[in-house]
Order: structure tokens, then C-alpha cells, then sequence
């Protein structure tokens, strides 16, 4: 079966050479011809990259250990599911995922525009194309997971402790999704330039195609975060760790150009920006598999590490360099077909909201790679971590935020000082009277307050917009107030989606004020009966079991938990010491309320008999993950709106 | 509606007025390093052993009443400067700290050149009489959106075509 896989990841590569040689061959030649095999070639790609991963798969299910990605990422006793999705705890495993989504976004995109003619379409089936040489290369020559060991090992080295976990079945497949979909607007960026051609479609089809991955890749963080919080067990969600900001790079610029496209679309300006951006959303996507991959940097989040850091290094030289060649050759198509009316106008602020975004790509990318230059530079070993990026991101951030509020409710053109005094007085209002309410109650420090101060400024002008939509509409609609507003909504959903994603966005920033600045921390030994006192808690200690499980064991505490002297449950932090490869694991105990989650870890029992407990109160931090999903529906409402693709179609015909 | 936002930050502050102010000096040192160890967590959330002895030394030092600075020093002198959560701002390690709001504040200088730029060419623009206005900024929007529909056309027609045969 290993021959057959490898024969699969072989044909792969020389179907995503063909589709690239013949689609180029049509496109010069103008033969229809060329283009349908170059088409059919990168469906057969798809159906041989998912015949590789039913055979990886069938190994990995029935632990054929003459495999050696099965011997190095699962054992005998590990459970089912999670051999399952041992498929992606490997680097040789990953790949094929990767591999795989890639070629189902380029099936998906072929079958989409299968009645399109335009040869345009095939110039972004190439792009893609080109992108599967370089994996199915990789996967074929550098990195096969069909590698047979001369001996087979009675049993395997287990499936990393970390990657043991439900978040963990579904993070890493939705996380790609989202990195692996940036091809798409790659592609038709690159297509624009390769054929000369502009115009406003496109952007559109771009737009819908980038708001899909970027919502992935958004969901996809915030799995990670969660299950950051659940199995790392450091009392927190985002460490600022290598990995984390490698998806949250791509995830930045990607929402810069969601914003500057607007710009291009509504005044034909920016042409050049927006394709600069395209690219770079996707060369940080690269970057992002490239640092998990390559070893460069350590992280909590990098379980492969190989050596084919250069081969990603090089295919983001090569790739770069030719799109930015392209977007040099093609500049006099990128001429911006209107000029700017005032800098104080919607388009100005959407500018000046894609400095602050890149700037903090920036900083997240100078930080994240600046250990391995200052070593090579000075050859001191530093590190740059959540201290740095709290210092530094911080600040931008918290301007972008107060610019999400800015932004919407100027005026397209030009902001005329009526406008400005109708739109910013309540929310300047409000925003102060937040403050002035917030600080005799004893919050104190200026990212705490100047967030605070932005939520405020900018639910007001969501609010504010959607209070103009339902006078607007008044004689139109009928009904309850919730009704009116779910109209409005439903006749302009890409506008009122936007509103919901930045209404998200301010109910997540709120969750990271209250969960980093307001954490409270306690810990100690305890014997049993003994108390740890943390804010209004008392988490009395009444027992430690063992437990032999599957492929570990497990050693939990019991504790009772009261809240103002009244009983609220019993919590089991654990310890999980997983037998194959003798690491200790962290299982949190959670006690969520929508205020408030109370966060238990087990240290240990100690040589003198006692237990170790550490408990920590994060405020708020369900307003993380509800923020996450308010931003996912105005996605999915921003995303359901056909209807300017549905007119464009229409005035065509 | 209106009612609804003071009475949400109202809530919000009183829930804040919970929670302020609650770190302690330990933390404070323990929030700012790096476990040197292979796990690389933020001390003040580390459980590894090397983490957990860490912690103990900084906690030892407070209670011995030494000052925060000489604490870090010596944690430093024992582990590296690579146990620092944030480089310290000297010399080469400057440029982490200053590139990004350089870089920023650059951004926002280029931002405004160009949108100055822009809404000085089109002042300049419209203050030319007669034709060549048209002939400066041809409608390019709706010239490509007439070439988009001819194109259209042109597939349509192509289908058919295919479609008849």
C-alpha cells in the first residue's frame, strides 16, 4: 500500500506540472483545449491527494508500524479518534493535508466558475496549480509519509501528550482551511496581473473568496486559544507565542485588505495596495507553516520539526519576487481611477486603518523573528515574548480599535463638519462618560482606560448606525424593533455584517481587558480539609485519586468549591502522566460562570504529602469566546449577501 | 437603545471595581521572565519543575525584601538574558523596541503625503476648463464595466454557440 501512496504523491506531481504547462500553453495560444486538460488535471490532483490520505489514514487506524510516520506518531494504545487525526501530528501528515485542501480549493474554484469561459479563471487554476507542484514535490522527493522502516517496531512512539485533546481533532484542519484558502485571492491577484486584466468583478469575487478563509482562519485562532487555555494550563489563552502570531499575521493583513477592497470597489482606488496585500496574506500564510514546520523557533504549538524550513523559504523568495516583479511590469493596470476628494473621509480613515494593521503585522513579525537575528547579530540568546508584545501591540491595537469606530460613520468622499459633529459627539459622549464611571471604581493604568473608553466610543456608533437604518427604513418596515433591525439587516447584509463583526471585536477586546488586567492568582499546598483562598473562593482540598486510563495516568484532586461561604461544586484538576513517553499533562479544571471562569490546575503532590493547587480568576474571558462568535455570524451574514454579484451579473446580461 | 449602553458600562465598571488592583510584587517578576526550560511559558504560569523552582526563588526574594531589580539580576546572571519575556533596550535589541512605532508613525506620514497628494491632483483637475477635464481622468470604472459586459456578452454568445453545436 506504501507503493501506492507513493505512486499517488508521484502522479500528483507530475498532474500539477501538466496543469501549469497546459493552462499556460492555452493562455498563449488562445486554444480551448489546453485549458480543459490543465483543468482536469488539477481535479485528478484533488482525487490523488485524497487516495494519499485514505491510505495514510487506513495505516494509521490499523497501526501499521512498517510505516514510519505511524510508528513515530501513534501507538498500540492509543485511542481510535485520536489516531485518526495523528494525521495531522506530523510534519509528513500535515503536508498532505495541506496538500489535499489546497487541491479542494482548486476543484471548488473550478466547479464554481465551471460555466465561465473566461481564460481569466484558468489563469487562477494556475496559480494554484503551480502551488501544488511545490507541495506534491515536497511530499514526493523531500518529505513522503510513505517512508518504510527495514524494521518495524513492535509498537510506536505515541501520539504527542498535547495534541491529545477534542480541540485538537478540529483546530488544525479549520486552521488550514483558513491559511491553506489565502490561494484563492493569490490566484486571482497573480491572474489579474498574468492577463492584463482590471475592472470591478473580480474584486468582488476576491472579496467573498477572502472573507471565507479569513473567517477559518479567525475560528481556527480562536480554537487554538481555547485550546491553549484548556491544555496548557498557564491561566491564560494567547501567549504570544511563535505559532499563535504566525496565524495571526495572515489573519491582520487579510482584514486590511477586507477593509481597503471597499475602497477599490466603490472609488476604483488602491489597486496597487490591495494586490500587495493579497500577496502578502499569502506569503504569511507560507511563513506561518514555514516557522511550524522549520524548527527556526521554538514554540509551544511546534510538534514537527525538519528540515524543510529552506525549501519554504525558498518557495516564499520565488513567490514574492514574482509577484512583486508582475506588480512592477503591470503598474500602468493598477492607476487608480479616481482621485481622493478629503483626507477626512471614509476612504482616508480606511487608509490610515491599514497603516495601524500592517504596522502591527510589523511588530508581530520583527518580534517574532527578532531572536533568531539578534543571535546571528550579537550571538546573545533573547527572547521576544507576551511581555514585549504586551508593550508594543497593545498601543496599535487599541488605536485600530478606536479607528473601527471612526471609520463607518464618515462619509464616503468627504466628512463635512456637520457630519462630524452629528456622527462623534455621542460616542465621544459616551466613551468619556465610560471613563468617568470606570475610574472612582478604581481601574487604573492607560490601555485599560483608553479601551475602555474605545468600547465604549465604538458600541455607541454600531448602535448609532443601526438607530439611522431603522429611522431610515421606518415607513418600509413593520413590526418590534427586533424585527425592523433583522430587516434592515436582511436587505444590506455586507454592511450591517461589518457592523456585527466590529460590535464581535469590541465584546472580545472587553474580554481581554477584564481577563489580563483583573486576574487574580492564588496558590499553595494544601492537605486534605485544608483551604486556598482566591477572591470570593475557597477551594478545599478532599482527596487525590489515581486512575489507570487508556495510555495514561491519570492523578486528580478533589475539591470542593465555595463561593461567599456557599457550596458551588466539586472540581477535578489533574495530572495526566501518559506512559509512552512519560510526560505529564495538565487537565484544568473549569468553573465557568458569565462573569467569571475560576481556573484550577494541579501542581503535584509533593514529597512532604502535600498538594499542589494553583487557582486563578479570569474576569470576563467568556466575552472572549462569545466575541469570537458574534464576529463569526456577522461573517456568515456579510457572507450571504449575492446581491451586488447577483447585479453585476444582471446589468452583464 | 440609548439607555442600554450607559447601563452596560455601568456594569461593566462595577465589575471591574472587583477585580483592580490585585497583582502582587512576585508576580510582577514572575509575569516578565521566561521559564528557561524546553516549555518556554511565562513564569508566572509555568507548573515544570524548573518553572515551579523559579518561582520559589522569586517568592523567597520578596519575603527576604530584596529589591525587584537585584531579583531578575540575579535569575539573569544564573539562566541568560534569554530568560527575559522582553529584551532589555540597549544597544542591537533597540531596534525591536523603536521599528515598530517608527514604522507606524512612518506609515501614517506616507498615508497622509499620498491622500495630500491625491486631493491636491484632483483640486488640480477640476480647476482645467473644458474637455481635457474628461480627457485627464477618463471614466475608467465604467470603462472597464463596459469591457466586463462585453466580455459577458461575448461568453454568453460562446455558450451558445457551443450549446447550438
Amino acid at each position: 500500500m506504501s507503493e501506492l501512496g507513493r505512486l499517488a504523491l508521484l502522479l500528483g506531481f507530475a498532474c500539477s506540472l501538466f496543469a501549469v504547462g497546459s493552462i499556460a500553453w492555452g493562455l498563449r495560444t488562445g486554444l480551448s483545449g489546453p485549458l480543459r486538460s490543465g483543468r482536469r488535471a488539477v481535479w485528478s490532483v484533488c482525487g490523488l491527494a485524497l487516495l494519499a490520505m485514505i491510505l495514510l489514514e487506513r495505516a494509521l487506524l490499523s497501526r501499521d508500524m512498517s510505516y514510519r510516520y505511524v510508528a513515530e506518531h501513534t501507538s498500540k494504545d492509543l485511542p481510535l479518534h485520536y489516531a485518526f487525526t495523528s494525521l495531522w501530528a506530523g510534519q509528513e501528515g500535515s503536508l498532505l493535508l495541506w496538500l489535499l485542501i489546497l487541491s479542494a480549493y482548486g476543484s471548488a474554484f473550478l466547479f464554481a466558475y465551471r460555466k465561465r469561459l473566461d481564460p481569466f479563471y484558468d489563469a487562477v487554476a494556475m496559480v494554484v496549480a503551480s502551488v501544488m507542484v511545490f507541495f506534491t514535490g515536497l511530499l514526493s522527493f523531500v518529505c513522503s509519509p510513505f517512508r518504510i522502516l527495514a524494521t518495524p517496531p513492535p509498537d510506536g512512539m505515541g501520539l504527542n501528550p498535547l495534541l491529545q485533546d477534542p480541540g485538537m481533532m478540529i483546530h488544525p484542519p479549520i486552521l488550514y482551511t483558513g491559511y491553506v484558502g489565502f490561494i484563492i485571492p493569490f490566484g486571482f491577484a497573480i491572474a489579474v496581473l498574468l492577463t492584463n486584466r482590471s475592472g470591478t468583478r473580480w474584486i468582488e469575487e476576491v472579496r467573498r473568496w477572502t472573507l471565507f478563509c479569513w473567517a477559518f482562519l479567525g475560528v481556527g485562532i480562536l480554537l487554538g486559544a481555547r485550546w491553549a487555555y484548556i491544555e496548557l494550563g498557564w491561566g491564560g489563552y494567547w501567549g504570544w507565542d511563535p505559532v499563535e502570531n504566525a496565524s495571526l499575521m495572515p489573519w491582520l493583513v487579510g482584514t486590511a485588505f477586507l477593509h481597503s477592497v471597499m475602497i477599490e470597489q466603490r472609488r476604483g482606488m488602491l489597486k496597487t495596495w490591495n494586490i500587495v496585500l493579497i500577496v502578502l496574506t499569502f506569503q504569511l500564510s507560507i511563513f506561518g507553516t514555514f516557522l511550524t514546520r522549520s524548527g527556526v523557533l521554538t514554540s509551544v504549538h511546534s510538534f514537527a520539526e525538519s528540515n524543510i524550513g529552506p525549501w519554504f523559504l525558498g518557495f516564499i523568495l520565488f513567490s514574492s519576487t514574482a509577484a512583486v516583479a508582475l506588480i512592477l511590469y503591470r503598474k500602468a493596470l493598477l492607476e487608480s481611477e479616481n482621485r481622493m476628494e478629503a483626507i477626512v473621509s471614509r476612504e482616508g480613515s480606511f487608509l490610515f486603518n491599514n497603516v495601524l494593521f500592517v504596522a502591527l503585522t510589523f511588530a508581530t513579525f520583527l518580534g517574532t523573528t527578532f531572536p533568531v537575528l539578534s543571535e546571528a547579530v550579537t550571538g546573545t540568546k533573547i527572547s521576544v515574548s507576551a511581555p514585549f508584545f504586551n508593550r508594543v501591540n497593545v498601543p496599535i491595537a487599541l488605536a485600530l480599535l478606536l479607528l473601527t469606530g471612526a471609520g463607518p460613520v464618515l462619509s464616503w468622499k468627504r466628512a463635512t463638519a456637520s457630519v462630524l459633529q452629528r456622527n462623534f459627539i455621542l460616542p465621544l459622549f459616551m466613551g468619556t462618560l465610560a471613563l468617568l464611571i470606570a475610574l472612582p471604581f478604581g481601574v487604573t493604568g492607560v490601555y485599560p482606560l483608553v479601551c475602555i473608553f474605545a468600547a465604549a466610543f465604538v458600541t455607541t456608533t454600531i448602535v448609532m448606525e443601526f438607530a439611522r437604518g431603522v429611522q431610515a427604513r421606518k415607513g418600509l418596515e413593520t413590526g418590534a424593533l427586533p424585527n425592523q433591525v433583522a430587516q434592515l439587516v436582511r436587505k444590506n447584509k455586507r454592511r450591517y455584517g461589518g457592523y456585527i463583526i466590529h460590535g464581535g471585536m469590541v465584546i472580545l477586546f472587553v474580554g481581554v481587558l477584564g481577563s489580563s488586567v483583573f486576574q487574580k492568582e492564588a496558590h499553595g499546598p494544601l492537605r486534605n480539609g485544608e483551604a486556598l483562598k482566591i477572591g470570593d473562593y475557597s477551594l478545599t482540598l478532599r482527596g487525590v485519586t489515581e486512575q489507570q486510563k487508556e495510555n495514561a495516568v491519570l492523578t486528580t484532586a478533589v475539591l470542593d468549591v465555595n463561593r461567599g461561604g456557599k457550596f458551588v461544586g466539586t472540581e477535578h484538576p489533574a495530572k495526566a502522566l501518559y506512559l509512552k513517553s512519560q510526560q505529564p499533562m495538565t487537565e484544568v479544571a473549569l468553573h465557568v460562570t458569565p462573569a467569571e471562569d475560576l481556573y484550577m490546575i494541579l501542581g503535584g503532590v509533593n514529597e512532604d504529602g502535600t498538594t499542589s493547587i494553583q487557582a486563578y480568576i479570569n474576569p470576563l474571558v467568556s466575552f472572549v469566546w462569545v466575541g469570537g462568535l458574534v464576529m463569526l455570524l456577522g461573517t456568515l451574514i456579510a457572507l450571504s449577501d449575492k446581491m451586488r454579484l447577483r447585479r453585476e451579473e444582471k446589468e452583464a446580461a | 437603545m440609548r439607555l442600554l449602553i450607559p447601563a452596560l458600562l455601568i456594569a461593566l465598571g462595577m465589575a471591574s471595581t472587583a477585580y483592580a488592583k490585585v497583582k502582587d510584587p512576585a508576580h510582577e517578576i514572575t509575569s516578565q521572565i521566561i521559564c528557561p526550560c524546553s516549555c518556554g511559558e511565562v513564569l508566572s504560569g509555568c507548573t515544570c519543575e524548573t518553572g515551579k523552582s523559579m518561582q520559589a526563588v522569586v517568592e523567597n526574594g520578596i519575603r527576604a525584601g530584596k529589591d525587584k531589580k537585584a531579583i531578575v539580576n540575579a535569575l539573569v546572571a544564573q539562566y541568560g538574558e534569554v530568560i527575559r519575556g522582553a529584551p532589555k533596550p540597549e544597544g542591537f535589541n533597540l531596534i525591536v523596541w523603536i521599528a515598530p512605532f517608527a514604522a507606524t508613525l512612518l506609515g501614517f506620514l506616507i498615508a497622509f503625503l499620498v491622500l495630500k497628494r491625491w486631493v491636491r491632483l484632483r483640486a488640480l483637475t477640476l480647476a482645467v476648463p473644458g474637455p481635457s477635464r474628461t480627457l485627464t481622468f477618463p471614466s475608467g470604472r465604467a470603462l472597464g464595466a463596459d469591457l466586463q459586459s462585453l466580455r459577458d456578452r461575448a461568453e454568453a454568445e460562446l455558450r451558445e454557440l457551443k450549446r447550438t453545436r
